[in-house]
């Protein structure tokens, strides 16, 4: 029982009770404009019917595509404590999924904190697989380096060898991702 | 800025490492850098501009400008200078001088793709929609893009909104953009997704539906694939519109069976049968009943439809969707709404929410479904309802104390949720102190079970159990509103505590902690909490004022002053920033985000806390500083503050914070209603219109300073004080009417439910007497400026006392008393007094800054005096009445202030010497040794933050009584 709609400016001002959460990044306005401008379908609110928000996800698509690498990524992906284990992120990945079949993508992309172990197991039930470490991706507020990051990546229907998903076995510094 | 297309210019090469410098921070060489190279290169006008954006960097705002004229009056038409040009006006908050440059531009270079798509972006940065319709035509005419004619379709589009009058909008913008569409659509050009978009949001805005729904049903529409659904939605939107409620019954059916969670299409469904039903639509005899297929009309055949649906569901072996159960409590709702005896064929709405319940109970979101149609309930059911869930919770044998526990996490969260839902009927309000207490106790009991299975969480993660630890506090606060007893505070902060102990990361836990500390006056551990939620940006608009609120009428007031900051940080921001993506939708053809953008960049600048913190963040500075470090005029100045100005949009205020952001499970009836929003903002609106009358009145006091002495002064003299002081008179008779109706909001007493927004400070304002104080102070500041004094029998000496009087006799009387104090081995508080010492200092400054005033005016007048009673050996003629008045009121104001210095210290020692150690809590029945080990670290916290506010408000007085001796004559 959920809305889902295209998020917009207005719900930045209601997604305390999504944001507030420990592992969420609540960021400038300009990095939400930017996605908002640029690649409005890929950011997608779910309401309840009392008009709380109950989590979003935020993506892009990017990459080349003659080297094969025109691909989806998900930026965010944030659900509400009192709206977990209802399969809405699940349900959210799904959308934006076929948003990047539609678009041609090779495969979906996205990063997330090696001990945010909730996730990373629930992005693997998903059909993702870790292609590789990132080394001190995140950093603390401080700006010291603070962990790696998994970049886990489930392959499209384009992608028919499923080559994009080879997992490259060394670790990699942040400066070498494109 | 570092990235740059042409490597090969020789001008590149020198000029790069300037850009590296800049790029780096390092403005101080990038100066260097440039200036060595404008030696060589005299008219290398880009290191000119390099060199202005170091120095505008480095705060030499003056130089940067008129380094960057310099160049700019030479037009230039390298790329270079140009986007460096740009870079810096942008950086100056100059974007209208960015047309300026490629306007020249594109004179000199008419043929330039380049500088014209710059032009056209210059205009969007500053909103210049014809212009901007007229460049993007230019650009189509060089170079037959189509997003170019689209940029110029768009502007249309916008001038078409902002456009005043909305005939000229619906008469000549929209029907001009669609014209340009069509035209485009007849000769076969349409290209793109955005195009289309563009084209259904003309029509839209036209009021054309059925021309909208024709584009998107049509070939144009086979366009629209990005967004998922997005045809669909459009269709559905522009039904609605048209009332074509067949249309949008069959399309909402079709959707529903595609995805039966979803909930938008089962409002659409069940508004449209409702219209058709209505409007007893009948199907047609033959063929299809309406473009999107079968429509149902009747409510057996809407019963049916959803029965179906949860009986799918039922069939289903995967988790089975909540919203087909859902839209039977819906559809019963409506039903009954309708007085529609049909809704007994779904069934008994007590038994459809007990199996929702069966389904659904182990689920965090199961009381927010469920709250919204417990009115479905009689209230004789209530209980039995209870009951039935009840049942439904398998729970372990029951121990000593009574309560049986769940063995599992899905337990544990039917038996919240029962909870929960008993605290949403209303039945723990029912119940009385005795029953309280044992309601809490058992909270507590199963709080401290359910800590087992969440052993392995980690510090990010909730512990299961968080939301009794939670309930349990609602509770104490219940009764600590209903009895008064201050140790359900206390125990209730204890309880907090401990819960944040074992869920670090719990933003329930914070905001709770850090409502009711600032409601006892503390704010001290408000400042930790606050910055633990790690709220940023948006955020400072949405949750700021449970900081902004507090912290300065608390007396905390470097504190204050840094939550101000924090949110004006960001607002500041605001204006550039969405500037930018205004540009970039353009670009990528977003074009439905321009207003949306425009609508939320407006919503930040109107926003009620934007203004507060404006508001606030002066009269803080003023109040801890002028006459301190900088005279208040000096302070005044630098502030930019002008009398005149109000820049405060009162008639179209945002409230954008988030009131409901403390979780609540409370009954229909004690919740947040549209009507206590509007209070609140009615209230907050008419505060702020106090506190920014005073600054401005305090800015035209110290303007008034300012002024040639009235005696020295000729004509055109006079009458400059004569128009400041009619300013004065008009804020003054301004700020009159705004007590006036603020006595009446006041007189209204109204209660906010207490998770929901604090009130004020409108009324301890009111009762403490400092604005009808401070306003009597300036009527007799004007009545100095006036110069009725002059003359020795002029009644401003006694004027002068009375005006003071409110403040000397009762203002501080009413600061008196023990703010913390320990009775008959009970702590309690009256934070009250510390906002009513707020109050007293903030008006000691007032007084202070009247006084220092008339001191400036009365000197000369002294000094004259002197010189003619030198003169005419006059000995008869004493000092003039005024004179003496003056002497009289500071020394009054002396008198005063050592009090309230004295008062304050007193305060201090006592708090000091309290010993909360002392006090034994009852451990046992009411709280374990834990739980009082978290209540005694809570009362320390209040303790020692009332000492901090205490010390600073020392602090102001003690500042300010120095200046009192500066205010001889």
């Amino acid at each position: 029982m959920t809305t889902l709609r295209a998020f917009t400016c207005d719900d930045l001002f209601k997604f305390n009770n999504i944001n507030l959460d420990p592992l969420t990044e609540t960021y400038g306005i300009p990095f939400y404009l930017q996605y908002l401008a640029h690649w409005p379908e890929y950011f997608i609110v779910a309401e309840a019917p009392g008009g709380e928000l109950m989590g979003y996800i935020m993506g892009k698509a990017e990459g080349s595509v003659a080297r094969e690498e025109w691909h989806g990524h998900v930026t965010a992906l944030s659900v509400a404590p009192e709206f977990r284990r209802l399969g809405l992120a699940a349900k959210l990945m799904e959308m934006l999924e076929e948003i990047s079949e539609r678009k041609g993508g090779f495969f979906v992309d996205l990063f997330v904190r090696v001990s945010n172990q909730v996730a990373v197991n629930m992005y693997k039930q998903l059909g993702y697989s870790v292609y590789r470490t990132v080394i001190e991706y995140y950093s603390a507020s401080n700006g010291e380096p603070d962990e790696d990051a998994y970049d886990m990546r489930k392959a499209l229907s384009r992608d028919t060898e499923r080559k994009s998903i080879i997992p490259i076995p060394h670790p990699v510094r942040p400066e070498d991702i494109e | 800025m570092a990235a740059r297309g042409h490597v090969q210019d020789p001008n590149d090469r020198r000029l790069r490492p300037i850009y590296d410098y800049l790029d780096n921070g390092n403005n101080k060489m990038a100066i260097q850098q440039a200036d060595k190279l404008l030696k060589k290169h005299k008219d290398l006008h880009c290191a000119k501009v390099l060199k202005a954006i170091g120095l505008q960097r480095t705060g030499k705002q003056d130089e940067a400008f008129s380094l960057a004229q310099e160049v700019a009056t030479l037009e230039p038409t390298d790329d270079n200078s140009l986007q460096a040009l740009t870079i810096l006006y942008r950086e100056m908050h100059h974007p209208e001088l960015v047309t300026k440059l490629y306007e020249a531009a594109v004179k000199k270079v008419p043929l330039s793709e380049e500088y014209h798509s710059h032009l056209f972006m210059a205009y969007a940065r500053v909103g210049e929609y014809k212009k901007m319709q007229q460049a993007g035509m230019a650009l189509y005419k060089i170079v037959p893009k189509n997003p170019y004619y689209f940029w110029s379709v768009m502007s249309l589009v916008m001038q078409a909104i902002s456009a005043q009058d909305e005939k000229l909008a619906q008469t000549m913008f929209l029907p001009l953009a669609e014209r340009m569409v069509e035209k485009m659509v007849k000769e076969e050009k349409i290209e793109a997704e955005a195009e289309v978009q563009l084209y259904f949001m003309i029509l839209e805005r036209l009021g054309k539906c059925v021309e909208a729904l024709d584009v998107v049903r049509g070939p144009l529409g086979e366009k629209l694939t990005s967004e998922l659904r997005s045809r669909e939605n459009k269709c559905m939107m522009m039904y609605q519109r048209l009332q074509l409620w067949p249309e949008c019954n069959a399309l909402s059916y079709k959707l529903l069976l595609k995805n039966p969670d979803d909930w938008q299409f089962y409002l659409s469904y069940f508004d449209s049968l409702f219209h058709l039903m209505d409007k007893s639509w009948s199907q047609p005899e033959e063929g299809e009943h309406c473009v999107e297929g079968p429509v149902q009309t009747t409510v057996t055949e809407a019963v049916k439809f959803v029965v179906d649906r949860m009986e799918e569901q039922d069939k289903k072996e995967s988790r089975p969707l909540r919203g087909p159960y859902l839209a039977c409590l819906e559809l019963i709702h409506r039903l009954r709404q309708r007085g529609c005896p049909d809704e007994k064929e779904l069934g008994d709405p007590l038994e459809l929410m007990v199996q929702f319940f069966g389904k659904f109970g182990d689920k965090p979101c199961c009381i927010t479904d469920l709250k919204i149609y417990l009115h479905l309930l009689p209230p004789e059911q209530r209980s039995q309802f209870k009951k039935r869930l009840g049942e439904l919770v398998p729970l372990g044998e029951a121990g000593e104390d009574g309560f049986g526990f769940p063995g599992d996490t899905k337990a544990l969260q039917r038996h919240l949720c029962v909870c929960q839902l008993s605290r949403a009927l209303g039945l723990q309000h029912a119940l009385d102190t005795e029953g309280k207490l044992r309601l809490i106790t058992e909270l507590k009991a199963h709080y401290h079970h359910g800590l087992q299975f969440g052993k392995s969480c980690l510090k990010t993660e909730l512990q299961f159990s968080d939301m009794y630890c939670l309930m349990a506090a609602h509770v104490y606060v219940d009764l600590w509103t209903e009895t008064g007893d201050e140790n359900m505070l206390w125990q209730c902060l204890g309880v907090l505590e401990e819960g944040l102990s074992f869920s670090p990361s719990n933003a329930q836990f914070k905001l709770l902690l850090l409502l009711l500390f600032c409601r006892l006056g503390a704010f001290q551990p408000v400042v930790d909490l606050y910055s633990s939620l790690d709220a940023k940006h948006v955020q400072h608009d949405t949750i700021g004022y449970l900081l902004t609120r507090y912290a300065g009428s608390l007396g905390q007031f470097a504190a204050a002053s840094q939550s101000c900051n924090f949110s004006l940080r960001f607002f500041h921001s605001n204006q550039k920033d969405t500037s930018e993506y205004i540009i970039q939708a353009y670009k990528y053809g977003a074009f439905e985000k321009i207003p949306e953008f425009i609508a939320f960049r407006t919503r930040l600048n109107q926003s009620l806390h934007f203004a507060q913190v404006r508001t606030e963040r002066m009269l803080l500075d003023l109040y801890t500083e002028a006459d301190v470090t900088l005279s208040l005029e000096e302070s005044v100045k630098a502030m930019g503050v002008c009398p005149e100005e109000d820049d405060i949009p009162w008639d179209n205020m945002r409230d954008n914070r988030d009131l409901t952001v403390l979780v609540s499970w409370d009954p229909k009836d004690r919740e947040l209603t549209e009507e206590h929003r509007r209070l609140s903002l009615e209230e907050e609106s008419v505060w702020l219109k106090v506190r920014s009358l005073t600054l401005r009145l305090l800015a035209s006091l110290a303007l008034l300073g300012h002024a040639p002495s009235p005696r020295n002064s000729d004509k055109t003299n006079e009458n400059g004080i004569s128009a400041k002081s009619s300013t004065l008179q008009t804020l003054l008779s301004q700020l009159d009417q705004t007590l006036e109706t603020a006595a009446q909001i006041t007189e209204k007493q109204t209660q906010y439910p207490f998770l929901g927004p604090p009130s004020s400070r409108l009324a301890s304002a009111l009762s403490s007497g400092s604005c009808h104080c401070q306003a009597s102070l300036q009527v007799s500041s004007r009545g100095i400026t006036s110069g009725s004094f002059l003359f020795p029998h002029a009644d401003l000496c006694p004027s002068l006392p009375s005006s003071l009087s409110p403040l000397r006799p009762e203002m501080l009387s009413r600061c008196k008393g023990e703010v913390l104090e320990m009775k008959d081995g009970r702590l309690t508080t009256r934070p009250s007094l510390l906002e009513t010492l707020v109050f007293f200092v903030e008006t000691v400054c007032v007084v202070l800054w009247v006084a220092s005033y008339s001191a400036s005016v009365l000197r000369p007048l002294k000094s004259s005096l002197q010189k003619k009673k030198k003169k005419k050996k006059d000995s008869s003629s004493a000092m003039p009445v005024v004179l003496c008045g003056f002497q009289e009121w500071t020394g009054s104001l002396q008198g005063v202030v050592t009090q309230a210095l004295d008062h304050v210290k007193g305060q201090e020692a006592s708090l000091t010497a309290l010993k909360l150690a002392a006090l034994t809590l009852e451990e046992g029945y009411s709280q374990t040794q834990e739980e009082c080990g978290f209540t005694r670290a809570a009362m320390d916290k209040v303790q020692s933050s009332y000492l901090g506010s205490l010390q600073e408000l020392g602090d102001l007085l003690r500042k300010r009584a120095d200046s009192l001796k500066s205010l001889k004559i």
